[in-house]
């Protein structure tokens, strides 16, 4: 006869309450996929819809660019720095930008703002959320070198038009003030005021001539990755790579996005707090079941412990029902999870009646619609979570059971 | 020879904390037994009967006094030690048979087997022959709630011997059996007494089992009243 069987049956003896308890437990289950899944989707959404705002998961740049964005400072090879991170496994893209601040003018009116500078020819849609949310007009194409694409909300501002004209004035790269007209070829609508309102494209040869760059050079080389998560990973096989080049420096997204991470970083932590003070109450309900099966069987313990079992076996017993539980519980966890869970990460809860449709956060548009998302390490998360803390919960009961002398424990009953 | 008693109870007492009171449950009493005895313990309830087999079967410990086991002082063994011993060399047989009922009868015999780590195969054996020895082999995969009383009192006695204890402790193992029951099991234990050589101490103020027993230990307000040995 082996502990874990006796275990077994002592859980099956008492049916209803097992399960009952099992559903507190598959209630957990149920809570923290929530908690976690819709976490797992909005952040990574979040750092996707922030990637392609401009300065992807991975940004290659010069080592004070992040603290003085000035155009002097400046990436000599950016193509072959490029052209390095594409044969790099994980990276799906990697974009040349020239980055700033600029005056924009138009007859009417003048506004700052900042500016993308890209390569018409390798930026798609897919990694620039600008190009993906045209309203009017086109990109700019490499022929165009006066080409620009504007936010709508600046359009408005400037009373721009397509094929109008934008004056735009910065400081080269020796910190002198120059000017150049260029035309409206598109207008953008991210829905997010604050980017579509100080937000231009210009043609990358435009703003490299302009500013006095060498025929290669750019700000930064925004990399796109497969999966966020890889990140940290392949800054450091970056930095390796590029471990001689001390006139690059290679961020992550937290680094050059600070106040995204740190939002995610901070709602994050909620979450776990929520989901912990949650574990806690179904933990203090299966502890209060565990030790009501302990207290009923008191002289039972005390006729095995009378036969001859240790202590320690009787505490191992009780834990052994414990894990048993959990088993259950996590597989009734996953049954009444998996619609819900399926229904959420197809169709989700639409909240842009209560949100609006260009909600932003941490400068980075939110998807109005809540959706799941459930990475395997979340996934393994949750699942020895919920079971330790199930097991946690039979500690003090397989101690009470344990450690009460049989002369007790046979007195009961 | 070895001339140690099996059991050796020197002025042991017990006294228990109720409350504010103290009420002492055994006073000062003193005992030997010898192996391959067929002893019983009797007198009224309240008497410290129970007392007696909780203090020699190292379920409880004496307020006072020494209680040694084939020579060794209980007093000297840990928890661990004592649970030990009590797998290995005491047998329990208790009044409401008290089977695990999540168990079978095959199971609840093998059970302090099963604690010694004795290998499967070997298990198997000496449980099936000792469920054979009490009648009970046909009912082997039977689950308690499946017994009759007299029936589970059996299983409990093949649980109680199955491991050759030194000694088997049975308190009032007749108070909820019929006669025709107690009788069946009476003649069972005096039949494994006198045939394997197994000690039995009884507690009971049941007149049948006075009536086979070869020593009785008469006890009142726990103290020793008279210990009368029979032919």
């Amino acid at each position: 006869m082996q502990l874990g069987t006796m275990a077994w049956r002592n859980l099956m003896r008492n049916k209803r309450r097992t399960v009952i308890t099992a559903f507190s437990v598959a209630f957990g289950v149920l809570l923290s996929v929530t908690f976690t899944a819709s976490g797992d989707y909005a952040y990574t959404n979040m750092i996707n819809t922030s990637a392609v705002m401009g300065l992807g998961h991975l940004s290659v740049e010069h080592p004070e660019y992040q603290d003085t964005p000035t155009m002097d400072k400046r990436l000599l090879d950016a193509e072959e720095i490029r052209q390095h991170a594409l044969q790099t496994p994980g990276v799906t893209a990697a974009q040349i930008r020239i980055m700033g601040q600029a005056m924009f003018a138009s007859g009417a009116k003048s506004v700052g703002g900042t500016f993308i500078a890209i390569d018409p020819d390798q930026e798609t849609p897919t990694y620039n959320i600008f190009l993906r949310t045209l309203v009017e007009g086109q990109c700019f194409t490499a022929d165009e070198e006066h080409g620009v694409v504007v936010g709508a909300k600046m359009a408005e501002k400037l009373n721009l038009r397509l094929g109008k004209k934008l004056i735009f004035t910065l400081t080269d790269k020796n910190g002198d003030l120059i000017s150049e007209l260029s035309r409206v070829s598109g207008i953008f609508k991210t829905g997010d005021d604050s980017v579509d309102g100080a937000l231009v494209l210009f043609p990358l040869a435009l703003v490299r001539r302009a500013l006095g760059y060498e025929p290669k050079a750019a700000s930064l080389v925004a990399i796109f990755l497969d999966d966020h998560r890889e990140a940290s990973a392949l800054q450091r096989a970056f930095a390796r790579i590029w471990a001689e080049r001390p006139d690059i420096d290679i961020l992550r997204w937290q680094q050059s996005q600070p106040d995204l991470a740190g939002l995610i970083a901070v709602d994050r932590l909620f979450n776990y707090l929520l989901q912990f003070l949650v574990g806690l109450i179904i933990a203090a309900g299966i502890t209060n079941t565990l030790l009501m099966s302990v207290m009923e069987r008191r002289r039972e313990f005390g006729i095995m412990m009378a036969l001859g079992m240790m202590p320690g076996q009787v505490i191992r017993l009780v834990l052994l029902e414990s894990c048993w539980l959990a088993v259950v519980g996590l597989a009734l966890g996953v049954v009444i999870t998996t619609p819900w869970f399926l229904y959420m990460a197809e169709i989700g809860i639409d909240f842009s009646r209560q949100i609006g449709e260009d909600y932003s956060a941490g400068g980075v548009l939110i998807d109005p619609v809540m959706k799941f998302r459930l990475y395997r390490e979340s996934g393994m998360w949750i699942g020895g979570a919920v079971f330790s803390l199930t097991l946690v919960a039979g500690i003090f009961p397989a101690f009470k059971a344990g450690t009460t002398p049989p002369v007790e424990n046979l007195k009961q009953g | 020879m070895n001339n140690t008693p099996l059991v050796q109870l020197e002025n042991v007492s017990r006294i228990y904390q109720q409350g504010k009171v103290q009420v002492a449950a055994v006073t000062e009493f003193s005992i030997h037994l010898q192996a391959g005895e067929f002893s019983v313990l009797c007198g009224p309830s309240g008497s410290g009967k129970t007392t007696i087999l909780n203090l020699i079967g190292a379920l409880d410990e004496p307020s006072l006094g020494t209680v040694r086991l084939e020579g060794r002082d209980l007093a000297e063994l840990g928890r661990s030690a004592l649970a030990r011993l009590r797998r290995d060399r005491i047998g329990f047989v208790f009044q409401s048979y008290n089977l695990n009922s999540v168990l079978t009868a095959f199971e609840n015999a093998e059970f302090v087997l099963a604690l010694q780590n004795i290998p499967s195969a070997e298990r198997r054996k000496r449980v099936m022959d000792v469920l054979g020895e009490v009648g009970m082999a046909e009912l082997a995969e039977r689950r308690p709630d499946e017994l009759s009383g007299g029936q589970q009192q059996r299983i409990a006695i093949a649980r109680a011997i199955v491991s050759r204890p030194a000694i088997v402790l049975a308190d009032e193992p007749t108070a909820n059996v019929d006669s025709a029951t107690a009788d069946a099991i009476l003649d069972l234990m005096e039949r494994l007494n006198r045939e394997q050589g197994i000690t039995f101490l009884f507690s009971t103020h049941d007149q049948r089992v006075m009536d086979r027993a070869r020593r009785l230990i008469h006890l009142r307000d726990g103290r020793l009243e008279h210990d009368e040995v029979r032919g």
